[in-house]
């Protein structure tokens, strides 16, 4: 279908630095360290989670995080995902986001983080200080959508929705990396994300359909609105 | 009187029967529509189960005295006390439930309690169930045998004497695992016990919104009157939704004990050891045909594999039209899941069976297979819509329709297949109440809820074509257990049940606004055009007011209470399919390149909906061919398929160009659903297509790299 190198279009974590979630968990048994196998597990992972720059955190604190444009403060443990960030410990939460796998399998965390589209499942809420992050809720509202928000309803590339606010910024950041992207080429940048009731067909129709107006449009239009 | 409601011919309608944009769609996109997993409520709890991870299990101890000191942890219910039984892997393995602050401290919780147990023999397959002195895990009263008749009907001495005669005689073993609903959103309910105006507020996540306050009137210990559930919005049922089980049972006794609101949705791996399955099948199909393709004795040996249920299979010769039959069906149990009904209860696993018989028919005989589907499906629609595939597919092109093809020199091979479906999509008692006020604005409610299908927007769009407004001028509220009750949607009988009430309100609507009009235009009721947001004398030279004029001569909101009406409801739907598939000979790899559906379903509400459920169809029955298995470790009992990264479902890279057909030659002016039909043909006719392809028949599924190999080469 594609012949493309097999790099996930959502990788699980920021781009640049080597924290993620499941290399953390590996150090940081939290209270599960109750558990023996768990505690022996961390011993063995103790040295492999030391990456360049980690900073060692325990108990819960309070970090800054960039959402939507908007600076919130939230109180994360160390090991609280972006995604439980965003869903659980902020308020209002922004619930747009959806735990679906937990674990990086389906996309239906995704957000953006700095340009790029990552699970936030797999994300560490403490890494993410100051860096921008746009959810799905960022994109546009119902009064006010994103042309590809727009386009998922005019060609319904939705049905039951639960993974369409993962799809919609999967999208967006595909159609930024490749905004010529053909058929094959869409179909590989999504290919981070499921949808059980079958929309897939009607999500391409859209993003062809934003691929037009923007082409029409003469380019890249996509706002920046609420980024 | 102007006539009892009708949906009138379809050149007349200037909303329904086109792409009508969803009315919840700018909230599902933007993320601002709230599901049951978003409800956040002040001084919510977060519970998490903890599951025998294996399937059955003698109980010695739980401790939960570590985990009660944990940070964050509020409440522990413990479901399996010592010296109980674990005695399948499902709801029942459920030991305890933490409840916390947090999700993250309810997992704390839920890792720091200690149980002490005595494995069993797991039996969660088929053959240990079968096993001579295997353990007995029917737990059905007086139960002695894991085997249990199901179904048992004609003589199939006779059926052989015919086969001996018949030009044609196939015999094939079918093989179909257990496969899952997955729907994203799982199980769950937020219950607030707190009783505001006079209601405890259930959130649920379920397809049956009217029938849930009844489920929760025991766990709350009130009378069902005084339940309010609530679905905003669900995030996928398929068939798996319409009870509270066992974790909406603790949800509720959680919230009681506490008084605090509980969120209890089911983990993944929850979802996947007790949110309900597919039942598996293994069947042994016999068929025989004369000379002309004519089918004339078919005999089933069949097993359904429900795990603690009976599994569904609704046998041979399915759609097709045999005289002779003969059949043996038995329901083998074992100590997994129950399976619930998933779109189609039954179907797919019997459409699999038949249809590839049916296609070995035509082979053996080298006859084309579509005509001796035409020969053989009774209705004329089946007929039509088969020419309506094979043009779409490209059939009449295609160079080899009555043997296999020849594998070319780099080892790939393309194919045709097809399959056919039905349905009949219930109707039946639903209700909507229709509100007209005095500003102008409409409200259509009723409690139904809507999947994924598209309900909400037509409870908004019927209103709308009746009273010549638009889709977005009336406002549809649904899932809510308080506004005039609906149907379960079950069985693709929501359309055909809900519709038919909202025609009715919206007519009666009309007929009471025209009455009012009377003095004012001249009229008669039944004498007026509503269109374009007016309403005009029928043939009265041109007068008018406008919607807004109209509702001015209400001094009070017009509410009216719709019904269901047998005259605007027909559930009689018919569908064929069609599959275009390339095999790699060389690493038993099959892509899907095309697939074609044609459906019925009356007059289409909503056209971009029903195709995109149509294409949900064709893809969910992809996904079943090619990918869908549920394994379980035989020897240990552990469910080893329970995430999404060992559970494949298809995604955007295996999607086909789909080509999905609303059949426009059904003129029929009634509504009913059509979705089970969907997805009931679509992996049949790509085995069908990988036969065509290569001469190799798949008759264990999914299709993937090995199975296609074993096939080609035998075990390697």
């Amino acid at each position: 279908m594609t012949d493309q190198k097999p790099i996930p279009p959502s990788s699980s974590g920021p781009p640049e630095e080597g924290l993620s979630r499941r290399s953390f968990l590996k150090g940081a048994g939290g209270a599960a360290a109750a558990s023996s196998v768990l505690a022996a597990q961390a011993a063995a992972g103790q040295e492999a989670a030391v990456a360049p720059g980690a900073a060692t955190l325990s108990g819960t604190n309070e970090v800054e995080l960039t959402v939507n444009g908007e600076s919130r403060k939230v109180a994360v443990e160390p090991r609280t995902t972006l995604l439980s960030a965003l869903r659980d410990r902020m308020e209002p939460a922004l619930t747009g986001a959806k735990l679906v796998c937990d674990m990086g399998s389906c996309g239906a965390c995704t957000v953006v983080i700095d340009g790029q589209p990552v699970y936030s499942c797999m994300t560490l809420a403490a890494r993410c200080s100051g860096k921008a992050i746009t959810t799905v809720e960022g994109f546009g509202s119902p009064d006010k959508m994103s042309d590809v928000q727009d386009a998922f309803c005019e060609k319904d590339g939705l049905m039951c929705g639960f993974c369409t606010p993962g799809f919609v910024v999967a999208t967006h950041a595909a159609l930024d990396r490749k905004p010529n992207a053909d058929l094959d080429e869409l179909k590989y940048e999504l290919s981070g994300n499921l949808c059980r009731c079958g929309t897939y067909p009607h999500i391409f129709e859209a993003a062809k359909a934003v691929q037009a107006s923007r082409g029409a449009a003469g380019g890249n239009s996509q706002g920046e609105a609420g980024r | 009187m102007s006539p009892d409601p009708s949906w009138g011919k379809r050149a007349d309608l200037d909303v329904l029967n086109r792409d009508i944009r969803r009315v919840d769609g700018p909230e599902k996109v933007t993320g601002r529509a709230v599901y049951t997993h978003d409800v956040r409520l002040p001084n919510m709890l977060y519970a998490r189960t903890l599951r025998l991870q294996t399937a059955r299990a003698k109980i010695n101890s739980v401790d939960v005295e570590a985990a009660r000191q944990l940070p964050g942890v509020v409440h522990i219910h413990i479901e399996k006390e010592a010296g109980s039984e674990v005695k399948y892997s499902g709801d029942d393995s459920i030991i305890a439930v933490v409840a916390a602050e947090t999700m993250e401290a309810a997992l704390d919780g839920v890792r720091a309690i200690a149980v002490d147990v005595e494995k069993m023999p797991p039996v969660v397959t088929e053959k240990a169930a079968k096993a001579a002195n295997a353990p007995l895990v029917n737990y059905g009263r007086n139960a002695d045998s894991n085997v249990t008749s199901a179904s048992e009907s004609g003589d199939p001495a006779e059926i052989d004497a015919i086969m001996e005669g018949a030009a044609a005689a196939v015999e094939l073993d079918i093989d179909i695992p257990t496969q899952h609903h997955v729907c994203l959103e799982t199980h769950g309910h937020v219950v607030d016990p707190a009783e505001r105006e006079g209601f405890v507020h259930v959130y649920a996540s379920t397809q049956n919104v009217s029938g849930m306050p009844g489920q929760f009137r025991q766990t709350l210990g009130r009378d069902s009157d005084s339940i309010r559930v609530i679905t905003p919005h669900m995030g996928g049922g398929f068939g798996a939704k319409f009870g509270a089980g066992l974790e909406g049972a603790l949800a509720a006794r959680i919230a009681r004990e506490t008084g605090r609101p509980v969120h209890f949705m089911l983990s993944r791996a929850d979802e996947f050891t007790l949110g309900g399955n597919r039942s598996g099948s293994k069947q042994r199909i016999r068929l025989a045909a004369d000379a002309k393709g004519k089918l004339i004795a078919v005999d089933l040996d069949a097993e359904k594999h429900g795990g603690q249920g009976r599994g569904a299979l609704p046998g041979a010769p399915y759609r097709y039209a045999v005289d002779n039959v003969s059949s043996r069906v038995v329901s083998v149990k074992t100590a997994a899941d129950s399976n619930r009904a998933m779109r189609a209860p039954g179907h797919p696993q019997a459409s699999f069976g038949m249809e590839s018989a049916v296609d070995m028919i035509a082979y053996a005989l080298k006859m084309d297979p579509v005509e001796v589907r035409r020969r053989n499906l009774p209705s004329e629609v089946h007929s039509r819509q088969l020419d309506t595939v094979a043009k779409e597919i490209g059939w009449s092109d295609h160079p080899h329709k009555t043997a296999p093809g020849a594998v070319g020199a780099d080892g790939m091979a393309v194919g045709i297949g097809f399959g056919a479906a039905g349905w009949g999509p219930g109707g039946r008692s639903s209700q909507c109440d229709v509100t007209v006020n005095p500003d102008g604005s409409v409200v259509s409610a009723t409690a139904t809820q809507d999947l994924g299908t598209g309900a909400r927007t037509y409870v908004a769009a019927i209103v709308a074509e009746e009273l010549g407004l638009q889709v977005n001028d009336v406002l549809a509220k649904i899932g809510d257990s308080e506004l005039p009750p609906s149907v379960a949607s079950g069985g693709s009988v929501t359309t055909g049940s809900s519709a038919p009430a909202i025609k009715d309100a919206a007519h009666q609507v009309r007929e009471a606004l025209e009455a009012k009009l009377e003095p004012v235009l001249g009229a008669a009721v039944g004498g007026y055009v509503w269109k374009d947001g007016q309403v005009s004398v029928r043939d009265g030279g041109g007068q008018a007011l406008d919607w807004k004029a109209v509702c001015a001569l209400l001094r009070e909101p017009l509410v009216v209470r719709g019904q269901f009406k047998q005259a605007l409801y027909r559930g009689n739907i018919h569908g064929v399919q069609a599959a275009k598939v390339e095999v790699d000979t060389m690493t038993g790899r099959v892509r899907v390149l095309k697939m074609v559906a044609v459906q019925d379903q009356g007059l289409p509400l909503n056209r971009m909906a029903l195709r995109s459920q149509i294409n949900g169809g064709m893809i969910q029955a992809l996904s079943y061919g090619m990918l869908e298995q549920r394994v379980f470790d035989e020897q240990d009992g552990y469910l080893l398929s329970d995430n999404l990264d060992l559970y494949k479902i298809a995604g955007p890279q295996e999607m086909p160009e789909m080509v999905a057909l609303i059949d426009d030659e059904d003129e029929r002016e009634s509504v009913c659903g059509m979705a089970e039909a969907t997805i009931i043909p679509g992996h049949s006719a790509i085995a069908n297509a990988i036969y065509n392809a290569c001469g190799i028949r798949l008759t264990k599924m999914p299709f993937t790299a090995d199975n296609v190999l074993e096939a080609l080469y035998g075990k390697v």
